[in-house]
């Protein structure tokens, strides 16, 4: 198709209605983008979301009629936009909208003129809405749009000339975030909102000009001399899920006469960031805020009229969320450390399975240091472990006999306060990480998991690869043997049977037995196994988990 | 002068002592599929358990009306002077919310209704409702029960050791004990509710070492006001216990409770917990 056709016509309202379809898929296109910039008031990754939710909400209500004036598509916009907006940026994007709909007034077409006043009847209204309204956010980027809009119209009044100055000072506007609103500059971003409307401008533009397509992905700007990447920076996505956000509720209050600046009043008495607006003689108003209590927000709102688009969302759970998908992305992120958290466990362990186990058991606390029987880790290695998680109180499990005396150097070298529980396997390592609780200090997980290291009896299975005296007990290499607790209990050709001979004679009267299989066995094998403990050992509860340990072929855990 | 008690469905308080006490329960809304049943009126909670496992569609639950608030109240006004009503953790429910609202709307009209938040779920919450009743039975004024529901609260327990996690992530009340989940073993968790929201107090190996964790637990709190054992499926693992930690209760044997269908649709078949308040 040629250029020239897909060229929006000016005149009626098709111009006006193409225009916000092209800044819908100009948001769409960028909307991750968008989302990854969020950190303010809330850096709960949805300000693209909203964004484009609030656009769709417009877009759906757009007539479908292109022959209708300019000036009655524009008020019906300002209305869905009102009625749709979605979230804070939602909000301040309706008072674009609203700007455009007074801009126009009863004119039948869209000017350049018309643009330029819009953008300040928007500006004025945003910072209007906002009780408090802070800078280095859309409202700066809406506020300095308007003045280059003022004077590039005066310069030259068609559409096309106003709408590419203001393209441009929006992304310069952009960039300039960071240095007027410090957490920005903390998390090492410009506002996601003023980047938003920065998009909606390209995708504007884009349509005006005819070019394809309208939703290219738009590079975000970052502050000149800084050195941003263009994420959010690891600590303060740390820092953010300490801080209890509560709810951000949204709802529209629809009556035959209203008082927005009584409600807004109100809702900056019962909560945080208030935006409310709405127009007083068509009876609509929208309210956004952030508390801990949404029903009070609806309950405040209801003395005033209808409630109708309500919208609540719990953004301790986004920026968690956020916080998780931020730590998910991005090399820079993955090579910072965890989380910090009260008491961190460190763990001694070899085996793909072994790591998962002592992971998923280790309630989001526990790191693993690869390491066993060969490759016993040095204390400088146990050292860096510690020194490595993410608190000042670690618990080191040195789960080998052979490993322990060096991580009992580990507490006199380290400057943090660790406890090394002497869990002489990986066996009695788990068993003790399954006592331990976030919510029990230093001392008392320490006893509690010390105690029960004494109450696991562990054994191990594995097959002699030369001939060997192990404990005064001559093995011929390929034989399988047993010890339990440091003595040799079994011995013969196929270790499932050396394992079976060890409960027999020494675990009969156990409550639960543990198996970790290890590298070398087949899952036929493993079945086999779980089958036939199973059958022969009815009293006793039996796990057979996946170990994945090299050189044993089962160890066990007896309780 | 004269004052009403009322708790919501989710205190698991058994009928019989709920009647001794006076005690209006409201029940909560339980929805299966395109049905919905209110909590231990319509649906008792062996039908619930029995159903709960087999549900390609996870039953939900919701909160009473503002309305059906209003009408308990107004009900009660016509004999009480005074209400105290007494609710489920308002970071678990919202049940709480229904009825602050239905008594600002009552209390605006000259009644004196008091609403109070335990941070509290099963019998934790049903036992402070009894001694609520009991203050009330003894005397005391309706800022006195007041006080001693909310002291009561911060001295009351709900312990539950669940068969599986499963019910409780997917009903979305998880909490703090979300870093139970995942473990690639077998353990029973032990789960408390601290604050209003779910927190995790231990994790037992099998369920004869959760069992005997839960009668630890009830020495650990001991001395105790109040004290019942509960389950949701399995009775006689309940009865065992209640008669092991007989010694800790103040009126003779514990009371066993079956826990509702509304509690017991966050901890699934084979629970067995603790409600329990501590003595001064």
């Amino acid at each position: 198709m040629p250029r020239s056709e897909t060229r929006i016509p000016s005149g009626t309202s098709s111009r006006l209605t193409d225009m916000i379809r092209a800044t819908t898929k100009a948001v769409e296109a960028n909307r991750d983008t968008i989302n990854a910039l969020n950190v303010f008031p809330v850096p709960d990754g949805d300000t693209g979301t909203n964004m484009l939710l609030t656009l769709r909400s417009i877009v759906e209500a757009l007539p479908t009629n292109s022959s209708e004036s300019a000036n009655s598509v524009s008020k019906s916009i300002a209305r869905s936009a009102l009625l749709g907006a979605r979230g804070n940026s939602g909000l301040i994007l309706a008072q674009y909208f609203k700007g455009l709909a007074q801009a126009i007034g009863d004119d039948t077409e869209l000017t350049g003129e018309h643009f330029a006043r819009s953008i300040r009847i928007a500006s004025d209204s945003a910072y209007n809405a906002l009780p408090n309204p802070v800078e280095g956010t859309m409202l700066t980027v809406y506020r300095e749009c308007a003045d280059v809009a003022e004077q590039a119209a005066v310069r030259n009044e068609e559409l096309v000339s106003v709408l590419e100055a203001v393209a441009k000072e929006a992304i310069d506007s952009v960039r300039r975030t960071p240095d007027l609103l410090p957490v920005l500059a903390e998390a090492e971003v410009v506002d996601s909102g003023g980047f938003g409307f920065a998009v909606m401008l390209d995708g504007a533009l884009r349509a005006l000009r005819g070019e394809e397509p309208v939703g290219r992905i738009v590079v975000v700007p970052m502050p000149d001399g800084k050195n941003f990447t263009g994420s959010v920076k690891a600590d303060f996505v740390d820092a953010s899920e300490e801080i209890e956000w509560g709810y951000c509720t949204v709802f529209a209050i629809q009556a035959e006469s209203l008082d927005i600046e009584i409600i807004r009043n109100h809702m900056a008495e019962i909560g945080r960031s208030p935006i409310v607006d709405g127009n007083a003689a068509e009876g609509i108003a929208k309210v956004h805020v952030h508390m801990e209590d949404p029903g009070s927000a609806l309950s405040a709102g209801i003395s005033y009229g209808e409630l109708s688009n309500i919208e609540i969302a719990n953004m301790d759970e986004q920026a968690s969320d956020w916080a998780s998908a931020r730590r998910g992305s991005g090399s820079e992120i993955e090579a910072t450390p965890a989380t910090p958290v009260e008491i961190a466990v460190v763990a001694v362990a070899a085996g793909d399975g072994l790591n998962d186990l002592i992971i998923s058991t280790g309630m989001g606390v526990t790191s693993v240091l690869e390491g066993g029987d060969t490759m016993n880790p040095s204390v400088a290695d146990l050292l860096a472990a510690v020194e490595a998680a993410p608190s000042d109180q670690v618990i080191l499990l040195p789960n080998n006999k052979n490993v322990l005396p060096a991580a009992l150097e580990v507490p006199g070298l380290s400057s943090k306060d660790v406890r090394v529980i002497p869990t002489r396997s990986v066996q009695t390592g788990i068993a003790a990480l399954l006592e331990f609780s976030t919510t029990l200090n230093l001392d008392d997980n320490e006893s509690a998991m010390t105690t029960v290291v004494s109450d696991v009896g562990d054994g191990r299975v594995c097959k002699a690869s030369r001939d060997v005296t192990v404990y005064g007990h001559d093995i011929k290499k390929g034989m399988a043997f047993a010890t339990f607790d440091d003595k040799i209990v079994a011995v013969g050709r196929e270790p499932l049977f050396v394992l079976t001979k060890m409960i027999e004679e020494h675990a009969s009267q156990a409550e639960i037995i543990t198996i970790y299989t290890g590298e070398s066995l087949s899952q036929e094998q493993v079945d086999t196994t779980t089958e036939s403990l199973s059958t022969k050992f009815e009293n006793i509860e039996i796990e057979v988990v996946y170990g994945g340990q090299p050189h044993y072929e089962y160890l066990i855990a007896v309780e | 002068m004269s004052i009403a008690v009322v708790t919501d469905s989710t205190s698991d308080l058994p009928v019989e002592i709920a009647k001794q006490h006076g005690i209006t329960i409201v029940p909560l809304n339980v929805h299966i599929e395109d049905e919905t049943f209110l909590d231990g009126v319509t649906i008792s909670a062996d039908e619930m358990y029995r159903r709960l496992p087999d549900q390609k569609v996870i039953p939900t639950t919701s909160a009473p009306s503002v309305g059906s608030f209003i009408e308990v109240y107004e009900k009660l006004g016509e004999s009480h002077d005074e209400i105290i009503s007494i609710h489920i953790s308002s970071k678990l429910s919202l049940t709480h919310n229904s009825a602050v609202q239905a008594a600002a709307d009552l209390n605006a009209k000259g009644a004196k209704v008091e609403v109070v938040d335990t941070e509290q779920a099963s019998m934790a919450l049903g036992w402070i409702a009894v001694q609520a009743a009991e203050k009330i039975a003894s005397g005391g004024s309706l800022d006195e029960v007041v006080t001693l529901a909310k002291s009561a609260s911060t001295r009351a327990s709900f312990i539950g050791m669940v068969n599986t996690l499963e019910y409780l992530v997917r009903g979305g009340r998880i909490g703090k004990a979300q870093g139970f989940v995942g473990s690639l073993l077998r353990i029973r968790p032990i789960l408390t509710l601290t604050e209003g929201v779910a927190h995790p107090a231990g994790r037992a190996r099998n369920r004869t070492k959760g069992i005997a964790r839960l009668k630890e637990m009830v020495a650990e709190a001991s001395p105790l006001d109040k004290l019942a054992i509960l389950y949701t499926t399995d009775k006689n693992d309940a009865e065992e216990i209640a008669d092991a930690v007989a010694e800790y209760s103040q009126n003779g044997r514990p009371v066993v409770a079956q826990l509702g269908p509304v509690v017991g649709n966050y901890l699934g078949p084979g629970t067995l917990g603790l409600g329990l308040i501590r003595s001064e």
